[in-house]
């Protein structure tokens, strides 16, 4: 189970943004898209996510093309946080977040409402915020509402086989180093309840502390792919982000230093 | 028809106001069917013991008008609180963004060109208010193509748009108004003024069938109407088909609107200033929102109706006069906490 | 729109609430070429056979048939400097409701003679308008001769009628249109209520002042004897066959006795000759209908 990207090109008032990208998200994984600005990170997310659809080449969920996949069925089969826009009624934290409780189709699932709100807003650690008002909080508060949201989305009872995926932008960005880890930390109990996630993240630390595949992007190509350990390299990095990169192996961990 | 609302997303405090709502309408409702400048217990014709006239006039003259007023209220209520969610602008009314004026001009332009071709009857019944639907479809439609398909685009720029459609309409009119003779001026005047007087059962049913068809096409989507403020691209992805409720808000609003104005002329500020009382009381989920605005609507379009019968009778106040002396103030007020934020 | 459409509305109607100060019954300087605003001075030219004077009409000026061969300045609340100065009267003559009147001020500062006549609401104020127009115009014996000889016998027969209906206190009530909405009602103190007066009935509606809209409840509850509507008013109704099953009207004593009457606006609230003619016709059919 997974989603497949095959050859996915895009082209943007004829300028190629993506060359025959390749890559498989697998369930249960962490894999992470690294990559300099401008590189066609985002554009590449909401191809493999199907908010973009005049691109070249197929994305595979489980062995179909996601083209034939209605918007419906999407939304249970892939949650995805990316970054949001303003939102103009004074909504509560709670009804922000209940948003991400699919209806149609859930009916399985709908006796749950109330203990899967619970436990993702624990998880994101806003429950005690979830009376207030949406807009009175700060960046990173409402970047970790949205992020219950996306839970709240793929939310499946425990003994769940149905295959999901989490799809996240820069997840990280707005958050204290608490919150940071915090974050990464849910996202990684996610992957091994059996999620299989994709997600952009600047910060090579966390990237290489908890991804399980590593993706490097630039100017719209992949320039490598692979485990953190078997990919890291100081040429690479340095190349792809164009400062002097160096990285320290002690033990299992990876300190990346900018020189 | 409970199982079309997802009622689950309504806290108690807001169930409670609904409830409270509907009391208040039924209340309403009451004393305006006992209130008229003809006075009569009521109580005696519900027993059956009055004369005929009286009950003439309780069943074919105040009851209509009074439900007349109720579905007014509640479909500007309703349509303005569904085109604030769609243009995700508070600022969004149906009389403010040129509906109601798109569907005057439909109903103007009918009654200059169209009175002598069909029969009174074809023509008030059906032609009237298919052309104020048509009216106000059209300006909704110019909408949507103005703001690249309701696109979020700030608060200014739909009044602007709104400013611009309105002085487009009132061209429209205005050109009505000069071709036509000294008595279709007159009840042209009333287009722009509003009233519930003159109606009847005839005409009544076919736009309150029409008023209720919209609401049971725009009840199921009023979660997904929250969900679209996240967003249209969020919206999307939370398996929200954006494309039909688009097209179910626009087509509900344009009939609702229509007919409601091809009965009662345009009736200011309802459509604002209901919705933001009822988020003002408690929360702006579109649920709670717009089934409150239905019944607050229509409560304050027959209190509004029942005032412009009796203040200053056997005269008759417009009913939109008392609105907008209502509602204009309330627009002020609402800018300028707009623009605190 | 509607806030701008309306405030114009209100400070069309404050200011013409304000009459424009009227002139006496002189002798105009040269009356040979004359502009009209007004039907019933025009009404009052053909009367008097001195139809020849008349240059331009405006558009209330609809009797006789033949006022249409003359060039039309406008709507007389509206009228335009250069339009009416563009046909080089004389003198122009018009009713207090003449305006805008920054319009009327232009025209005399041209110098040309303007004459604007007060109207009042009675046979005797008819009367005084003929009588002035015939000064106006230098034809003073003339005037008072076909007075004497065509409206007196019509205006003393008139006066007997009427005070025979004020006994039997016959309410009317007079609809200017009915086309959506409330009919608007002439109240107390309008031309309307004039009129009615001069037939020697009563207006249903003297409670309040001026033209307003009026609920079916309330029209109920006023119960009139008779209504009367201008011709323009019921067109909207085909016929009056309709208009008796109108359901405003529906349910008036005026409707279940087939009492609603339809003639000319201009031929019942000019007051020019034909309204005291048309009231005496009506003060007639009254009568034969409570006789009935």
């Amino acid at each position: 189970m997974s989603i497949y990207s095959k050859d996915i090109a895009l082209f943007y008032d004829e300028k190629e943004i993506l060359k025959d990208i390749s890559i498989e998200i697998r369930e249960g994984k962490i894999t992470t898209l690294l990559g300099p600005n401008g590189a066609g990170k985002s554009s590449f997310l909401n191809i493999i996510s199907g908010d973009l659809d005049f691109y070249n080449g197929e994305v595979l969920y489980n062995q179909r093309n996601l083209k034939e996949i209605n918007i419906q069925e999407k939304a249970f089969l892939r949650s995805v946080m990316a970054q949001s826009q303003p939102i103009v009624f004074d909504f509560s934290v709670k009804e922000i977040v209940e948003m991400g409780w699919l209806e149609k189709g859930n009916i399985k699932y709908s006796d749950n409402f109330k203990t899967a709100l619970n436990e993702v807003l624990i998880e994101c650690d806003i429950d005690y915020l979830k009376n207030r008002k949406f807009n009175t909080l700060s960046g990173g508060e409402q970047r970790r509402v949205h992020f219950a949201r996306s839970l709240l989305q793929l939310w499946r009872e425990s003994n769940s086989v149905d295959p999901c995926y989490l799809m996240l932008d820069e997840p990280t960005s707005n958050l204290d180093l608490f919150h940071q880890i915090k974050m990464m930390n849910a996202i990684k109990k996610l992957s091994t309840e059996g999620i299989g996630i994709f997600m952009i993240l600047h910060d090579l630390n966390l990237a290489f502390k908890y991804s399980d595949y590593i993706a490097i992007l630039k100017n719209g190509k992949i320039i490598s792919f692979g485990e953190p350990k078997s990919i890291i390299n100081d040429d690479v990095l340095s190349s792809a982000f164009g400062v002097k990169i160096q990285v320290n192996k002690k033990d299992d961990n990876i300190f990346i230093n900018y020189v | 028809m409970l199982s079309i609302i997802n009622l689950k997303f309504l806290n108690s405090a807001q169930s409670f106001i609904l409830f409270f709502l509907l009391i208040l309408l039924l209340l309403v409702l009451i004393v305006s069917f006992s209130l008229g400048s003809y006075s009569f217990p009521v109580l005696s014709i519900l027993m059956g013991n009055t004369s005929a006239i009286e009950a003439t006039i309780f069943t074919e003259i105040r009851v209509p008008r009074v439900i007349l007023a109720a579905i007014v209220g509640a479909s500007l209520s309703v349509s303005g609180a569904c085109l604030q969610g769609l243009f995700r602008n508070p600022l969004a009314d149906p009389g403010l963004i040129g509906v109601s004026a798109g569907a005057a001009l439909g109903a103007s332009t009918i009654i200059v060109f169209g009175s002598s071709l069909t029969s009174a009857f074809i023509f008030s019944t059906f032609l009237l208010p298919l052309s104020a639907c048509l009216g106000s479809g059209l300006v909704i439609l110019m909408l949507f193509l103005l703001t690249r398909g309701f696109g979020h685009q700030g608060v200014t720029y739909m009044l602007l748009v709104g400013i611009a459609v309105n002085a487009i309409a009132s061209v429209g009119i205005g050109i009505l108004t000069f071709i036509s003779s000294d008595s279709e001026l007159r009840s042209l005047t009333f287009w722009t003024m509003g009233s519930f007087g003159g109606i009847t059962w005839s005409l009544l049913i076919p736009a309150l069938i029409i008023i209720f068809i919209s609401f049971l096409f725009l009840l199921p989507i009023l979660r997904n109407l929250d969900i679209l403020q996240l967003g249209e691209s969020e919206a999307k992805r939370l398996g929200v088909n954006v494309k039909s409720l688009k097209y179910r808000i626009i087509f509900a609003s344009a009939a609702s609107v229509g007919a409601s104005v091809s009965l009662s002329g345009m009736i200011g500020f309802v459509g604002l200033v209901v919705p933001h009382l009822l988020r003002l009381l408690s929360g702006v989920n579109h649920t709670y929102v717009v089934i409150g605005s239905a019944l607050l609507g229509s409560s304050l379009m027959v209190f509004a109706d029942l005032l412009s019968r009796l203040l200053i009778q056997p005269a008759e106040l417009p009913v939109g006069l008392i609105t907008s002396a209502i509602g204009s103030p309330f627009f002020l007020w609402l800018i300028f906490r707009i623009n605190k934020i | 729109m509607t806030k701008n459409f309306r405030l114009i509305l209100i400070l069309f109607f404050l200011i013409f609430l304000n009459p424009i100060y009227v002139n006496s019954c002189d002798r105009a300087y040269n009356p040979s070429k004359i502009t009209v605003a007004g039907g019933s001075i025009t009404e009052i030219l053909y009367f008097l056979e001195e139809q020849s004077k008349i240059v331009a009409v405006d558009l209330t000026s609809n009797f006789p048939e033949e006022t249409k061969k003359f060039p039309s300045i406008g709507y007389v609340r509206n009228l335009s400097a250069e339009g009416v100065l563009s046909l080089k009267p004389t003198l122009v003559i018009g009713e207090d409701d003449m305006g805008p009147p920054d319009v009327v001020n232009q025209i005399k500062k041209t110098g040309i003679d303007i004459i604007i006549l007060k109207e009042e609401h009675s046979s005797e104020g008819i009367i005084d308008k003929i009588k002035c127009v015939g000064e106006i115009i230098g034809e003073r014996e003339k005037t008072i001769d076909i007075i004497n000889n065509k409206i007196m016998p019509i205006k003393i027969e008139l006066d007997n009628l009427s005070k025979n209906l004020k006994n039997q206190n016959i309410k009317v009530m007079f609809i200017l249109t009915m086309d959506s909405g409330s009919p608007i009602i002439g109240g107390k103190d309008t031309s309307a209520d004039g009129f009615i007066k001069m037939i020697g009935a009563r207006n249903a509606f003297d409670s309040f002042e001026g033209w307003k809209p009026v609920g079916t409840e309330s029209i109920i509850d006023a119960a009139p004897d008779i209504i009367l509507i201008s011709n323009r008013g019921a067109h909207s109704y085909k016929n009056l066959e309709n208009m008796h099953n109108h359901p405003t009207v529906k349910y008036t004593p005026a409707a279940i006795n087939r009492n609603i009457i339809a003639l000319d606006g201009m031929q019942m609230l000019g007051f020019g000759p034909r309204t005291i003619e048309t009231a005496l016709y009506l003060s007639k059919k009254f009568q034969m209908i409570e006789n009935n």
